[in-house]
């Protein structure tokens, strides 16, 4: 057998694996010791112990749910302007282009000397929530939520502008977004300075 | 010309005497970058990008012109410190707007800075405030522009408006501190940008005739079709090439279509697009895009229906917006159903064309816009060039800008943009009916051994006269001074006069007798493949299928008619275009209902899948599918092919009708045209086309009776009177009005014989 | 006694163990799911009821109201009568085990056992052994490959097993020498419980049980990584509940004969020593469940193996052993 020890900064530990009996007798004692020696009892051991412990590790979950991660990547938002209540969308495409589920479609048109986004929709029955939308936005308008109970009686649902879109009402509750797609902390230090005239 | 061979990095090129660097470069596949240059177009000499090495001396490529056993190197290190710096300098304040940029993904500026690899900036001045400016068809954000001047030259050479100028920027002067720190070149070059802007040359509003070609130089987002802007970012939009619909030169176009929305799915266009430095764009080419027939479903009753009328008909009456595949199949019904084809216009053509080459021995006029590009003494007869031909018009110009040439503009109507074009233009508005004493002149003029029995019946005193007089004639002399291509233009107005003959003829002795290539614009999209195509009839009795056109049983396209057929962006099929170029046209949108092939399918004998499968019976036995519609580096036109110009046995002069008189018209004259951008009933059907038709009439006419705009007025012919609505158009001058075509509510012809002018009663109602 | 109130308490005693046990049977499986959701660090079901206690509720509405689907291409009549056969005979052989000591009350004897029966080890143990016939027919009528490989191993596994279970029991019986379970019962309430002096016996009968009950770790008939679910692969609704209902009443069975067999049964039949006699069985119903819980199970060539080459020969040994002894 291969016993190589394995090297890396990591602490693997090599499991002794044992060659295969290949004689009736050499068979006859595995199935000796195996039964007869501490493995079947060890078994029992170990899951009643578990169970006199009672150390239970099942979230109930429509009554409890799990925090999650900041950056875990369930259904999408579109976020607000946190000052302004302004969306944050311009309507740059790069999401509609980057797609690789072609599901995101856009429309733009001219509204009061600027570009405003009429209609937005994710079709979620082909996202793929692999979050390229979110890391090449470069407003951060869209991003992933943190909303993964998608079930519904509509396919349609949670899919156009106005289901992700942030509702103005509640912006208070819309926090500086620190999630998939948002900048990374060091991100001032990377940028080159321009120099400005004024 | 002699040749000349000039080594670019180290590849031996073989050149025209003359030609630029750049121009050699490209052609033979040498990448020189450059921003503000434009084939075609006098070098702007403002982004320097193209700055080159040429036997050891630094030159701008696009203005250099090659000598024999040049040497050139593209790049330098010096000359890459210049490229860079002046990337820096065009991102100088840039709003970074890229995200909803309409140009993003096709810019110059940022292909080139990232080509550059501009990653910092070292450069600042302070910004001024720069607010957008809407000018009708067209919005200019100077905030974006780079003053390439693009548009400039564009407008000035290539167009002829000259509606564009660079403005006073204002703003701080440059930090000369950096005149130290920076590039030569590139701090000459900022200190110029610096100093200016893009803006009319009219105040404040844009004043010319929206051909919209300086969307299409653009490099930036600064000029955008206001239309378009925002409404689809360009890389989603899928380009079709094509080739445009609306008049005979036949210009090569893309279709930029996509989805119309997120539910819909239907395709839509959104723009139409072109090679800025190959072909150029009129406005109605531009904007006139969406005349599709919409909806359109395949109903067999209706097939059945349509197969009945054409099996009991007598006559199919059409016009030329049709393909030549088409026109072939009209031909073919014709032998299978003796039907008689009725279109007057191409007839009028046809033996216009056909006496013109009797005389002149060519079956096909011996020029094309191309050589009217070439030519460097240009005369126009007997077209209102600017609404009749845009694209003759900008050949026109474009041979008096770039040759230094000059040009005579025959026509009724004064038209103030020819005035406009150059000092070396000279227009002479004769009265109708004196266009042949025009070509006369010409035959007279720049005609060389002419035989005695013709010279004697060229009396043209009375014209000389009246029109040519000594100031004219030192004039022309002058302008004549080093000319040695002479190209003569000639339209529609002549092909439906009296004495059509006549003109013909005369028109065939100048390609006989003297330098000028003669052009004979076809007076609508098809004319010249149709009258190759089709045996046409003078007319032909009821009952009366129309295709396009109002009959018993019609056949439209507009979605109007008895029987929907595919509009000309939504079927395949070729035209013959001014160039006598067979051009493809490609499907830009879905069509849903039935063609004419399939109603002719039930009809003729051998019925083929498509409408296609037709264009290798045409005049080459060429597949549509092999049919190129590109333009080349160099700047060939690799479209389709051309048709051959056979000898036809050569007849004498008849003249006659040359004793008669010409008929007077008197003051109050009508002329049949379309005001700019308009071209025919799909046009109109555009949505930023859409307008209705009136009696257009000029503000000195408006003035002189009184006439206001929107007033409503009675125009009275021989042939009948019609009440409308008077127009008052600024791009014309003098007291003939017109009256349009493209309006389906105006019908404007019935009041008209074959000419296009006619005498005519205006009354205010 | 009187004939008639003989039949009637037949049959009142009948009913009872009809109930008691189909219920006991959904009730196990929700003890069993809880037992290993617990050793498993869950929760196992708590939704339904209070801590989950109705889930055997609704798993039965559940499978009472499903769609009963036959394959187009099934043998209907086996196929549907198969099911039914394993918990006939599970039931009638429970006639044989007697569920509690009898009980006085007055002067007259109310007795547990429905059939006293003097061949009573033999008749439960031969109608258990009936029970075979329902995997096995009921995998070869399905006309599915998985559900007839099932019904393959319940052949070979059962029919090998059969023979463990007769050796091992051989041994202690020649002890008491009687096959009257009551009769075993009141031997060891004189010589102490028969596994002293039978350790093998013991262990190789309660090896044979699980085998017979087709519990892990022996769980070949039917394991899902192998065969999806062997025998019962096209079967749905109350059709498979009753595989259910008489696997689980198997269990109980074995548990009673263990503990009649080896473990004292009720001994004198005092209160007491009725409750003891319950919770031995009730521990070694958890102990199915907790080895279910712990280990894996065996493939079909090393179970043959342990049958033939292992077991038998040791039940052998065992036999003739106990029988020099006993002479």
């Amino acid at each position: 057998m291969n016993k190589e020890v394995i090297k890396g900064s990591q602490n693997y530990i090599p499991v002794e694996i044992e060659d295969y009996p290949t004689t009736g007798w050499q068979k006859f004692k595995q199935v000796v010791r195996r039964s007869l020696g501490k493995e079947l009892f060890v078994g029992l051991w170990v899951v009643l112990r578990e169970m006199l412990k009672f150390n239970i590790h099942t979230v109930q979950y429509p009554e409890e749910v799990l925090p999650l991660p900041s950056r875990y990547r369930a259904v999408h938002k579109l976020l607000r302007l946190l000052e302004s209540g302004n969306e944050r969308c311009i309507g740059c495409g790069l999401c509609e282009k980057i797609c690789i589920a072609d599901c995101i479609r856009m429309e733009t048109k001219e509204e009061n000397g600027r570009k405003v986004v009429s209609e937005y929709s994710i079709n979620l029955g082909r996202c793929i929530f692999c979050g390229y939308c979110a890391e090449v936005c470069p407003e951060l308008a869209i991003v992933h939520g943190s909303r993964y109970e998608n079930a519904s009686e509509q396919r349609a649902h949670f899919v156009l502008k106005d289901d992700m879109l942030t509702p103005i009402d509640f912006l208070k509750e819309q926090k500086e977004f620190d999630g998939f797609g948002a900048v990374s902390p060091n991100a001032d230090k990377l940028i080159k300075k321009t120099p400005l005239a004024y | 010309m002699a040749e000349v061979r000039v080594t670019i990095d180290g590849k031996e090129c073989i050149a025209q005497e003359g030609e630029t660097l750049l121009n050699i470069a490209r052609a033979n596949g040498i990448y020189i970058p450059a921003i503000c240059y434009l084939n075609r177009c006098s070098p702007t000499l403002a982004c320097r990008l193209c700055l080159v090495e040429a036997d050891g001396k630094q030159v701008y490529a696009c203005n250099a012109k090659a000598k024999d056993g040049m040497n050139v190197v593209t790049t330098t290190e010096n000359i890459a410190k210049e490229r860079r710096a002046i990337m820096e300098v065009y991102d100088v304040n840039h709003p970074l707007e890229c995200g909803i940029c309409d140009q993003s993904g096709e810019c110059e500026l940022q292909n080139y800075t990232l080509l550059e690899n501009v990653t910092e900036q070292h450069y600042a001045i302070r910004d001024t405030y720069k607010p957008v400016k809407n000018w009708g068809h067209i919005q200019y954000d100077p905030a974006l522009c780079i003053v390439c001047e693009k548009c400039v030259t564009v407008c000035k050479d290539m167009i002829g408006d000259t509606a564009l100028k660079t403005v006073p920027r204002g703003g701080d002067p440059l930090d000369k501190s950096y005149k130290e720190v920076m590039p030569k070149d590139a701090y000459a070059m900022w200190n110029k940008l610096n100093k200016s802007l893009i803006g009319t040359t009219t105040g404040e509003t844009l004043d010319c005739t929206s051909c919209g070609e300086c969307t299409a130089v653009c490099p930036v987002g600064a000029l955008v079709g206001t239309d378009f802007k925002w409404s689809s970012n360009a890389w989603e939009l899928q380009k079709i090439p094509s080739t445009c619909a609306h008049c005979s030169v036949g210009c090569q176009i893309y279709y930029e279509v996509k989805h119309i929305s997120i539910e819909n799915n239907d395709k839509k266009i959104y723009r139409v697009t072109n090679e800025p430095h190959f072909a150029t764009l009129c406005g109605a080419g531009r904007y006139g895009y969406d005349f599709e027939n919409r909806g359109a479903k395949k109903e067999p009753k209706s097939l059945e229906k349509a197969v009945q009328a054409l099996k009991s008909a007598k006559t199919i009456v059409f016009n030329s917006q049709i393909t030549n595949e088409e026109a072939l199949i009209l031909q073919k019904l014709k032998e299978k159903l003796g039907l008689k084809l009725v279109n007057p216009e191409a007839y009028q053509y046809k033996e216009f064309l056909s006496v013109y080459s009797k005389i002149s021995g060519k079956s096909l006029y011996s020029g094309d816009l191309n050589t009217v590009r070439k030519s460097n003494f240009v005369i126009s007869v007997g077209s209102a060039l600017k609404t009749d031909s845009p694209n003759s018009r900008y050949a026109f110009n474009n041979a008096i800008k770039m040759n230094k040439g000059a040009g005579i503009y025959f026509h009724p109507v004064k038209d103030p943009i020819i005035d406009g074009l150059s000092k070396n233009v000279i227009q002479i508005n004769h009265q109708p009916y004196e266009e042949i004493e025009a070509l006369k002149w010409i035959l007279i003029q720049f005609g060389k051994d002419i035989p005695e029995t013709i010279s004697a019946k060229l009396d043209i005193s009375q014209f000389q006269e009246k029109y040519l007089g000594e100031d004219f004639q030192t004039k022309l002399e002058k302008l004549l001074k080093k000319k040695d291509k002479f190209s003569l233009i000639v339209g529609a107005d002549l092909y439906g006069a009296k004495n059509w003959q006549d003109i013909a003829e005369v028109v065939g002795l100048i390609d006989l007798y003297t330098d000028f290539s003669v052009v004979i614009i076809p007076s609508d999209t098809n004319t010249l493949g149709v009258i190759q195509i089709c045996e046409l009839d003078r007319s032909g009795e009821a009952p009366r299928v129309g295709y396009n056109e109002k009959g018993d049983f019609t056949f439209s396209a507009l979605g109007d008619g008895d029987f929907d057929i595919p509009a000309l962006n939504q079927q395949e099929g070729t035209f013959v275009n001014i160039d006598k170029r067979v051009v493809p046209l490609n499907v830009a949108l879905p069509y849903g209902g039935y063609t004419l092939n399939d109603v002719a399918n039930e009809i003729l004998d051998n019925p083929k899948q498509w409408t296609i499968d037709y264009t290798s019976e045409l005049f080459k036995k060429v597949d549509f599918d092999s049919l190129p519609n590109e333009f080349l580096n160099s700047g060939e036109e690799n479209r389709g092919y051309i048709l051959d110009i056979d000898e036809v046995e050569r007849e004498e002069p008849t003249f006659h009708l040359a004793n008669n008189e010409p008929p007077k018209l008197g003051s109050s004259v009508i002329y049949l045209a379309n005001p700019v951008l308009q071209f025919n009933r799909f046009t109109n059907k555009a949505h930023q086309l859409s307008e209705s038709g009136g009696l257009y009439i000029s503000p000195e006419y408006s003035e002189k009776f009184g006439i206001k705009e929107g007033q409503l007025v009675r125009i009275a012919t021989k042939y009948g009177s019609l009440k409308t609505k008077a127009i008052v158009d600024n791009k014309i001058v003098g007291e003939i009005c017109y009256l349009p075509t493209f309006d389906k509510h105006l019908n404007a012809r019935k009041l008209f014989d074959s000419y296009r002018f006619i005498q005519a009663k205006i009354s205010k109602v | 006694m009187d004939l008639g109130i003989f039949i009637f308490q037949t049959l009142i005693k009948i009913l009872l163990v009809l109930l008691i046990f189909s219920a006991l049977a959904g009730f196990t499986t929700y003890i069993e799911r809880k037992v290993l959701a617990f050793m498993q660090r869950r929760l196992g079901p708590m939704y339904v009821g209070p801590f989950g206690l109705l889930q055997i509720l609704a798993d039965g509405i559940k499978l009472f109201t499903k769609e009963d689907i036959i394959p187009t291409n099934a043998i209907k009549p086996i196929f549907k009568v198969a099911p039914v056969i394993l918990p006939v005979s599970a039931f009638v052989a429970f006639t044989g085990v007697p569920i509690l000591p009898d009980i006085q009350i007055g002067d007259t004897t109310f007795q547990f056992l429905i059939v006293d029966s003097d061949v009573g080890v033999l008749f439960v143990l031969g109608v258990m052994a009936v029970g075979m016939f329902s995997p096995l027919l009921a995998g070869i009528a399905s006309s599915n490959k998985w559900s007839l490989l099932g019904g393959a191993r319940t052949a070979i596994q059962l029919l090998s097993f059969e023979v463990v279970t007769g050796l091992s029991i051989l041994a202690p019986l020649m002890l008491v020498g009687s096959l009257n379970l009551i009769d075993i019962n009141n031997y060891q309430i004189e010589h102490g419980w028969l596994i002293w002096q039978q350790p093998i016996a013991f262990v190789l009968f309660l090896i044979a049980g699980y085998a017979e009950t087709n519990r892990t770790p022996f769980d070949l008939l039917e394991h899902e990584a192998e065969v999806v679910s062997g025998y019962a692969t096209e079967y749905s609704g109350m059709r498979w509940g009753l595989f259910f209902i008489g696997e689980y009443v198997n269990m109980y069975i074995v548990s009673f004969l263990v503990v009649l067999i080896f473990l004292g049964g009720f001994g004198e039949g005092t209160l007491l020593d009725g409750l003891c006699y319950l919770a031995k069985v009730l521990f070694f119903i958890f102990l199915f469940l907790w080895t279910r819980a712990a280990w894996p199970h065996v493939r079909p060539d090393q179970l043959m193996w342990l049958t033939w080459k292992v077991l038998m020969p040791l039940a052998v040994i065992n036999i003739v052993v106990t029988g020099l002894l006993v002479i």
